[in-house]
């Protein structure tokens, strides 16, 4: 569908938001949830289907009936102060991950100040002293908008390629 | 067959052990044990491969795995449940790699051949032209799973023509599964189940679900770090564990008080009356004073009746989940969400909102007991775990409770109900049948009774 808005991507809006995802990044590599989630709009939604094997050419293979995260910002938030706990023992000793966030394409839309993000992420992760090395990949549609001159990220939803996840568990936000 | 590894003595000495309420730890990842897992424990018991609701209509498919054979298991056109090997009777080729769908014929990408919902071969390219009139196809159509079988909906499989029926092998267990499935009427699956692979073994994995609430107080502390949980350390322990035949069980956790902490599991109060409708009075009984349904279908079906929630609300849930062994070291994790088809379409949505958060890989639950099972076959193969002889002692402890604590002859459900579920009851049956099952036929004299 071609979008009749006038409304541009320029370059200084294309960088801020390139600038904002790879923030976000930073700060869940860090361990910085709480900033993460001021990122967040209050009102966001942050969705991730599953991803099937499906027969047919041209139909769509992903499961939205069927989901890994369904969150609000106040599921989030119980989420990452889980994190900020003793004994999260997912995340007690520490993991240590990577997000490679690429392929940003932002689409203006009606709204001056809303843009529709599409970026793809390769999430790298080691756990204790081991060899092992976990990784996912996928991509994200992001709708982030300026909300009094700052940028929040208002929805989410997060496709991953694999239909089996080879992660041993998904305690990191993606 | 003996394995090289694998002799009497060895067997003997862990029969020995076990029968003093230790598990000699060389048992969990051994490779050699591992293969005669799969060959006498999955070749004979009965697997669990989709619920009614997944596969609805006629042509609806979903395929599934009994450990390493492939299942096409379909709803014919006159409604049946069906389950075939996925797999092309001309060469071998997987039939359908599609993880559901509807169709009415089933066609092979290599040379063309077709089946139809009730496995018939339908369809040779060239037919006649390249076989002549003597093939006939009716004795190459798709070869159906020796046998299966449906209780309150959740659809089994059997590798073994002449294992004893799904009912009684579930024994005792159905009565519970009336309460869990079918305290409404029935359930309903929503989607597909979440697939991860983990870092552990089935055993390991069975056991923590199954038969450990001990674990809770620790593993999820995090939960009462946070003030969702009771600082109560026995907290999961209240209540009873039952254990069954052919090591079948479940932990009816309540409270302190033996009351429900919330009434009936924060299910809305329009579903109470249909529950006393589909229940009798002793299983009403039950379901009025839990708090958590926690268990297992020996060998790798758990599942998990809680009551979680976000945002405040507190709801409640069913979660099955098999654990498909795919190394001595890794497990696939299905994880199927249930809910009452009787509930309110908002509080369905709020439920599944609710297991997200708690249990599947993304649950926060399920997260720290992933790092337990990881944790567990990450030291398993040392030479000293290793030692047969058990010259280090290297062997797990199951004394929890076993010795001193008595059934309680009031509980009001079939099986052997313990008064508390701190107690390693369930877990010493799960592998004493463990060492039944694969120790069968091995030796000129049976190592177990
Ligand atoms: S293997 Fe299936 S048609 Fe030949
Ligand atoms: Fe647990």
């Amino acid at each position: 569908m071609s979008l009749n808005v006038q409304n541009k991507v320029t370059a200084d809006i294309h960088l801020e938001i390139t600038n904002i995802l790879n923030m976000e990044a930073y700060y869940l590599d860090n361990r910085k949830y709480k900033e993460w989630l001021e990122l967040l709009a209050d009102t966001i939604t942050y969705r991730m289907p599953l991803r099937e094997t499906v027969e047919g050419v041209g139909v769509s293979n992903i499961a939205e009936d069927s989901s890994f995260f369904e969150e609000t910002k106040t599921s989030l938030r119980t989420r990452v102060n889980r994190l900020y706990t003793k004994s999260a023992w997912v995340e007690n000793p520490s993991t240590r991950q990577r997000h490679f966030i690429t392929n940003i394409y932002v689409e203006a839309t009606a709204d001056p100040d809303e843009y529709k993000v599409r970026s793809y992420f390769l999430f790298m992760r080691s756990r204790a002293s081991t060899s092992d090395i976990e990784q996912m990949f996928g991509e994200r549609h992001d709708i982030i908008r300026k909300i009094d001159n700052e940028w929040k990220i208002c929805s989410r939803t997060i496709y991953p390629d694999q239909s089996v996840i080879t992660t041993m568990n998904m305690s990191m936000f993606l | 067959m003996i394995k090289k590894t694998l002799n009497e003595k060895a067997f003997h000495l862990l029969k020995e052990k076990m029968e003093q309420g230790l598990l000699p730890q060389w048992v969990i990842t051994d490779p050699d044990i591992y293969d005669l897992e799969i060959e006498k424990i999955y070749g004979h018991t009965w697997q669990f491969l989709g619920h009614e609701t997944e596969i609805k209509e006629p042509g609806s498919y979903v395929t599934r795995w009994m450990v390493n054979d492939p299942v096409l298991l379909v709803r014919t056109r006159q409604g049946e449940v069906k389950a075939f090997l996925n797999s092309c009777t001309h060469r071998g080729t997987q039939l359908c790699t599609a993880d559901r769908g509807n169709k009415k014929t089933f066609t092979c990408p290599y040379h063309g051949w077709s089946y139809n919902l009730e496995g018939e071969l339908v369809g040779i390219v060239a037919g006649n032209k390249v076989y002549g009139e003597e093939m006939d196809k009716s004795e190459w159509g798709l070869r159906p799973i020796p046998q299966v079988a449906s209780y309150q909906g959740m659809i089994f499989g059997n590798l073994d023509p002449n294992a004893e029926s799904l009912e009684d092998y579930l024994g005792e267990m159905k009565w519970y599964f009336d309460i869990l499935l079918g305290r409404s009427g029935g359930m309903e699956v929503r989607g597909l189940p979440q697939r991860w692979v983990a870092k552990a073994n089935w055993k390991a994995t069975a056991e923590n679900f199954a038969a450990d609430p001990y674990h809770v107080q620790t593993t999820h502390r995090s939960t009462v770090e946070m003030g969702i949980s009771p600082e109560d350390p026995l907290y999961a322990g209240y209540g009873h564990q039952v254990v069954m035949k052919n090591a079948h069980g479940i932990n009816v956790i309540t409270s302190k008080t033996g009351k429900a902490r919330v009434p009936f599991q924060g299910t809305p109060e329009s579903m109470w009356p249909l529950f006393e409708k589909h229940l009798t009075p002793e299983q009403l009984d039950i379901q009025s004073k839990v708090t958590v349904f926690v268990g297992g279908v020996y060998p790798n079906l758990s599942f998990v009746s809680p009551i979680h929630g976000t945002e405040g609300h507190l709801h409640n849930y069913l979660n099955f989940r098999m654990w498909r062994p795919i190394a001595p070291d890794r497990v696939e994790v299905w994880c199927w969400f249930l809910i009452d088809k009787a509930a309110p379409e908002e509080y369905k949505e709020d439920s599944y909102r609710g297991y997200l958060g708690s249990f599947g890989p993304s649950g926060t639950l399920e997260q720290d007991d992933t790092e337990t099972w990881a944790r567990i076959v990450e030291v398993s193969k040392g030479l000293m775990m290793r030692d047969k002889e058990l010259n280090y002692n290297s062997v797990s402890n199951y004394l929890m409770g076993y010795s001193h604590v008595k059934p309680d002859e009031n509980f009001p459900g079939p099986g052997t109900a313990y008064p508390t579920t701190y107690i390693d009851a369930l877990s010493r049956k799960m592998h004493e049948h463990w060492l039944e099952l694969i120790s069968k036929d091995m030796f000129e004299k049976e190592v177990s009774r």
